[in-house]
């Protein structure tokens, strides 16, 4: 057994879990991030409002969780996740939006780097058609994430990691990016 | 305009559609060879332990729309590479479950149980053929039935659901599909809920964005291809690689080379398995003509229907390396996917995850709008969209020749592929997704929200709730909706439209026998 | 490698021409130019939007990047929009419903000052239509069949036209079961496939009433429409409102006057231009092009706005 689940069976603690979520969801987000009630007046007549969906979407999940905890806490198929589990699954994690961050914001730091080292007035925005430029932040991303996950699973971060990342990545950007113009790589679609 | 007609007109919609390129003066399609690229690549794909076809067509997705464009020319050619990968998926499926003991898809798990130990015996490539012989055969049926009964179901559809019907019968897919997929009733409604909620932030009637905190990154809802992805791809990539580190049965183990010689099936061992695999076709056409059920669930039937059926005497027990336990298996889970398109056709309904792509690319591309008047055969004016039904049906019997005379040769050569570490394809794949879906999206923090419901996926699994229920949700979850708001505004605000509409109510009922009938089971077992 | 000298030069070369603030003619984007298209990929809206691009693109050399920013009338569009760089390096195509009525309904805390009008082109064709084997040929025809019991369920694609078609029943003294749906298409299928009696279509008739298939019952302008001008209008059934409105594009406010002249000038270019294939597309379903663009626009929009408060009084009445 895990360390989550102090004195429950994991079946209980995930119906609680969900019990909890549903039960704010009802209570606090729904009422307050919904600008109609369940029925609303309009044009002088009712109409079903915006609230109605989501409520009932987060009345499954209750109903679901009671189920668990009135029927099936003692299940035959019990999960668990224990604490080494839970640390791999955090570094991968980790890992993945280290290198998304690289994604977004390399090729345009280096860019804004360089105009301010060569007073050029540039900005990656209205250079993010040109070959190369484009590409930096992907394929520097695509191997940080390569690269990090399979050195996670190994234990060790090895050359071999990096360079299949790196490989990978340039596969990418030529199955995706060269032949097609209206596709495009992250970050460009955001500047 | 005949019946005959719109057959013939499909299939040169197909055959003589805008060409590729010639050979000898004759012009093949540029939907011919998608189809042929498209199960070559599925056959790939579903050998590959790791990945199936859903990610292969997912993947490709995004690649075929900017290349052939959102037009109406667009639809075989895109329809046909993902019924190309579909079908080529479903056979290649069984590779790595007979040579290395993991199924390559999920519905292929049944196929581990006979089909590895017969590897064992050094009958590797005589179980592939029967795996081969079955998953075709079934297929094949479950395409003839769905072009008969596809018509006949529009039909039906067209004179008796009207709005609050179809209100009624999409709430009973649903709750079907949590009760019979979900791991429990509890956990499939969970799942369900789940889905729900994530598909109704952003959207909805008013001009505030629900359930998006005020901000400008939720105004626009999660993108399909986010959460969709990200709980299939994305969380079983974590869920691998998990198991990767927690067994290391991947590294001891050694994959079976297929050797054997005399692999051969006789005319006469292809009779002894026909009523198997006849039955199990049925079972699995059964199964995928339902909304929402997959092919695991016919795959387990199919196999467990022909294990009693079994004389342990003949032929040694099931679990022991058994053909007919292949042939029930592969037989039932290919009949899933001819059959499960007809609620995919006649009412948008998607039945499993290969499903849920070919209705999205459906939907991104104009001209070919799922409902009943699809099939409508018009004998004045020209209804295209039957003769574009007529050339989806074309595409797969295409991909079905193809699959009869090389698909077994080139699924028995495709045994390399389990040796790629998966280790290094998971982290590939998952760039590869997240690149898809980037190209669709356009923005970051899509990448943001499928990780984030990769994450989700992921303690799913672990907690032992399937995600199809979600990804089901998730996507009928709109057309619920609307449909539910249409259904009481042209009711006349009717607020008990799914009781006084009979049909309907007959749905509402089935929908509550379905969970209590599938939980009391559960709670005897 | 050629194509990396080429933009790589061209990059370098725009820090020079923006610092001479150069004329209309002389105008062209800093760079690539993000095109956001409120309506969903694959309709008629987006194809219109991506031709002009793909047009302007072919003659004049700049560079698009079309992109789905889709929803809530335009207002996901808008609120996009509002914080992108204002130099004409980001446009968008929306109808001037979303500055109208959609803005003046939310309480999204935006207004049509928040944004640069460029140019409007093509006019909505909105009617009601119903299928031909309904058997009705004008307006009167469902009027009459709601009089004597029938329930008429009537598709309307956003709030407008919802209040339109509200009013539309009141005048005439009957209450129509009205049914939203997300999108001119969307109503079109709902009519074809019977789930709805009548609906408004803003031009994606045209194919349907040119077959016979489909029969304009009224004009929803103050005009009457091109295909059918003997259908009654609006204000002849009694209805002081009415649904016209067009396809406009837009950018962030404060855009230059140059930029905003020469954005609207290309795409006038293009639209006007039968020739092209947006032109084409434009004749075919909206029976040619309205561009009204500059101070015209800037009016339009305000008076649209303003007026909207009206109609969302009388349809609460």
């Amino acid at each position: 057994m895990g360390p989550f689940y102090f004195f429950m069976t994991p079946n209980k603690f995930t119906a609680v879990i969900f019990l909890v979520f549903a039960i704010v969801v009802l209570g606090v987000w729904i009422p307050n991030d919904v600008e109609t009630g369940l029925l609303e007046k309009m044009r002088r007549h009712w109409v079903i409002g915006d609230s109605l969906a989501p409520t009932l979407a987060a009345g499954f999940v209750l109903f679901g969780a009671a189920l668990i905890l009135l029927f099936e806490k003692r299940d035959e198929a019990q999960f668990t996740m224990a604490a080494a589990q839970f640390v791999f699954f955090l570094k991968l994690v980790i890992v993945i939006l280290v290198a998304l961050s690289v994604m977004r914001h390399l090729g345009p730091i280096l860019i804004n780097t360089y105009a301010a080292i060569s007073g050029l007035e540039l900005e990656y925005r209205l250079l993010r058609d040109v070959i190369g430029v484009k590409h930096i932040g992907f394929l520097i991303g695509g191997m940080i994430m390569i690269g990090g996950m399979i050195a996670v699973v190994e234990g060790r971060l090895s050359h071999r990691a990096l360079v299949i990342g790196l490989i990978w990545s340039l596969v990418l950007i030529l199955v995706y990016d060269l032949p097609f113009e209206d596709l495009l790589l992250p970050p460009n679609g955001d500047v | 305009m005949s019946v005959l007609d719109y057959i013939w007109l499909g299939i040169l919609a197909v055959f003589q559609g805008p060409e590729a390129f010639s050979i000898f003066g004759l012009a093949i399609s540029i939907t011919v060879i998608m189809v042929i690229s498209g199960f070559f690549l599925g056959i790939l794909v579903g050998a590959t332990p790791g990945l199936a076809g859903p990610v292969a067509m997912a993947i490709s997705l995004p690649i075929l729309i900017s290349t052939f464009g959102y037009n109406t020319d667009a639809l075989l050619p895109v329809l046909g590479f993902l019924i190309g990968v579909m079908k080529g998926a479903t056979v290649g499926g069984a590779v790595p479950a007979i040579l290395f003991n993991t199924p390559g898809t999920p519905d292929a798990f049944m196929t581990t149980l006979d089909g590895y130990p017969m590897a064992k015996r050094g009958e590797a490539k005589r179980a592939l053929r029967i795996a081969h012989f079955s998953s075709v055969s079934g297929d094949t049926f479950s395409d003839l039935v769905l072009i008969i009964g596809a018509p006949f179901l529009a039909i039906m559809v067209e004179r008796y659901l009207d709005l609050p019907e179809k209100t009624a019968l999409l709430i009973l897919s649903l709750s079907f599909i949590s009760a019979v997929v979900g791991g429990s009733v509890g956990r499939g409604l969970i799942s369900t809920g789940l889905g729900l909620l994530a598909v109704y932030v952003g959207t909805g009637e008013d001009f505030y964005p629900r359930l998006s905190v005020g901000t400008q990154t939720l105004a626009q809802g999660f993108p399909i291809s986010t959460s969709v992805l990200g709980v299939l791809i994305i969380g079983a990539v974590f869920k691998e690689l998990d198991d990767l580190r927690s067994d290391q049965r991947a590294s001891r183990m050694k994959p079976i080379t297929t050797s054997d010689t005399n692999s051969a099936l006789t005319l006469a061992e292809r009779i002894k398995l026909a009523p198997t695999i006849f039955r199990s076709a049925v079972i699995g056409t059964v199964v995928g003509a339902l909304p929402g059920i997959g092919s695991t669930l016919a795959a387990t039937l199919g196999y467990t229907a022909a294990k009693r059926r079994h004389d342990d005497a003949e032929g040694g027990k099931f679990g022991e390396g058994v053909p007919k336990g292949i042939a029930a298996t592969e037989a039932a889970n290919s009949a899933v996917s001819g059959a499960n398109l007809m609620p995919v056709l006649s009412l948008g309904i998607p039945g499993n995850a290969a499903a849920v792509f070919l209705l999205l690319a459906m939907d991104s591309i104009s001209g070919f709008n799922p409902s009943p008047t699809v099939f409508k055969f018009d004998p004045v004016n020209l209804n295209p969209e039957l003769v574009m039904a007529f050339g989806i049906f074309t595409t797969m019997f295409l991909a079905n020749a193809l699959n009869w005379t090389v698909g077994g040769r080139v699924m028995r050569s495709m045994g390399f592929m389990i040796r790629i570490p998966k280790h290094i394809l998971l982290p590939s794949v998952l760039l590869l997704t997240l690149t898809a879906i980037y190209v669709q999206e356009t923005r970051i923090e899509a990448l943001y929200f499928a990780l984030g419901f990769g994450v989700l996926g992921y303690l799913m699994r672990v907690f032992g709730i399937s995600p199809l229920p979600f990804v089901i949700a998730f996507i009928l979850g709109a057309k619920l909706e609307e449909t539910a708001r249409q259904a009481y505004a042209a009711t006349g605000n009717d607020p008990w439209f799914l009781f006084t509409h009979p049909i309907a109510a007959v749905f509402v009922a089935l929908s509550v026998g379905v969970m209590i009938l599938t939980s009391r089971k559960r709670g005897s077992v | 490698m050629f194509q990396w000298l080429k933009t790589g030069a061209a990059a370098l070369g725009i820090v020079a021409a923006t610092a001479l603030g150069a004329a209309a003619e002389d105008w062209k984007p800093a760079g690539p130019v993000k095109l956001m298209i409120a309506f969903a990929a694959g309709g008629g809206a987006d194809t219109q939007a991506r031709l002009i691009a793909e047009e302007l693109e072919a003659t004049l050399g700049w560079s698009f990047i079309p992109e789905q920013v889709t929803g809530k009338g335009g207002l996901n569009l808008a609120a996009a929009m509002k914080s992108e760089a204002n130099d004409g390096t980001v446009i968008g195509m929306a109808v001037t419903e979303t500055l109208g009525y959609n803005m003046a309904a939310s309480n999204s805390g935006m207004t049509p000052a928040d944004f640069t009008p460029i140019t409007t082109t093509a006019g909505f064709q909105m009617g009601v239509v119903a299928r031909s084997d309904k058997g009705w040929n004008t307006m009167a025809d469902v009027v009459a069949a709601a009089k004597s019991g029938q329930d008429i369920r009537f598709g309307v694609m956003s709030p407008r036209l919802a209040d339109l078609a509200y009013l539309l029943g009141k005048a005439q003294g009957v209450d129509f079961n009205i049914i939203s749906v997300k999108g001119g298409k969307a109503v079109m299928n709902g009519v074809n496939a019977g789930d709805m009696d009548i609906g408004f279509m803003a031009g994606i008739q045209a194919k349907g009433v040119a077959a016979g298939d489909l029969v304009n019952l009224a004009s929803a302008l103050k005009a009457p429409l091109v295909q059918t001008p003997d259908a009654p209008t609006f204000a002849d059934l009694g209805v002081e409102f009415s649904a016209d409105g067009y396809f406009m594009f837009m950018g962030p406010a404060g855009m230059p006057d140059d930029a905003r002249a020469a954005l609207a000038n290309a795409i006038k270019g293009v639209v006007e231009n039968t020739e092209t294939k947006a032109g084409g597309l434009i004749k075919k379903a909206f029976g040619g092009a309205s561009v009204i663009m500059g101070g015209d626009l800037d009016a339009m929009v305000a008076s649209d706005y303003a007026s909207a408060g009206d109609l969302l009084k009388a349809a609460s009445e």
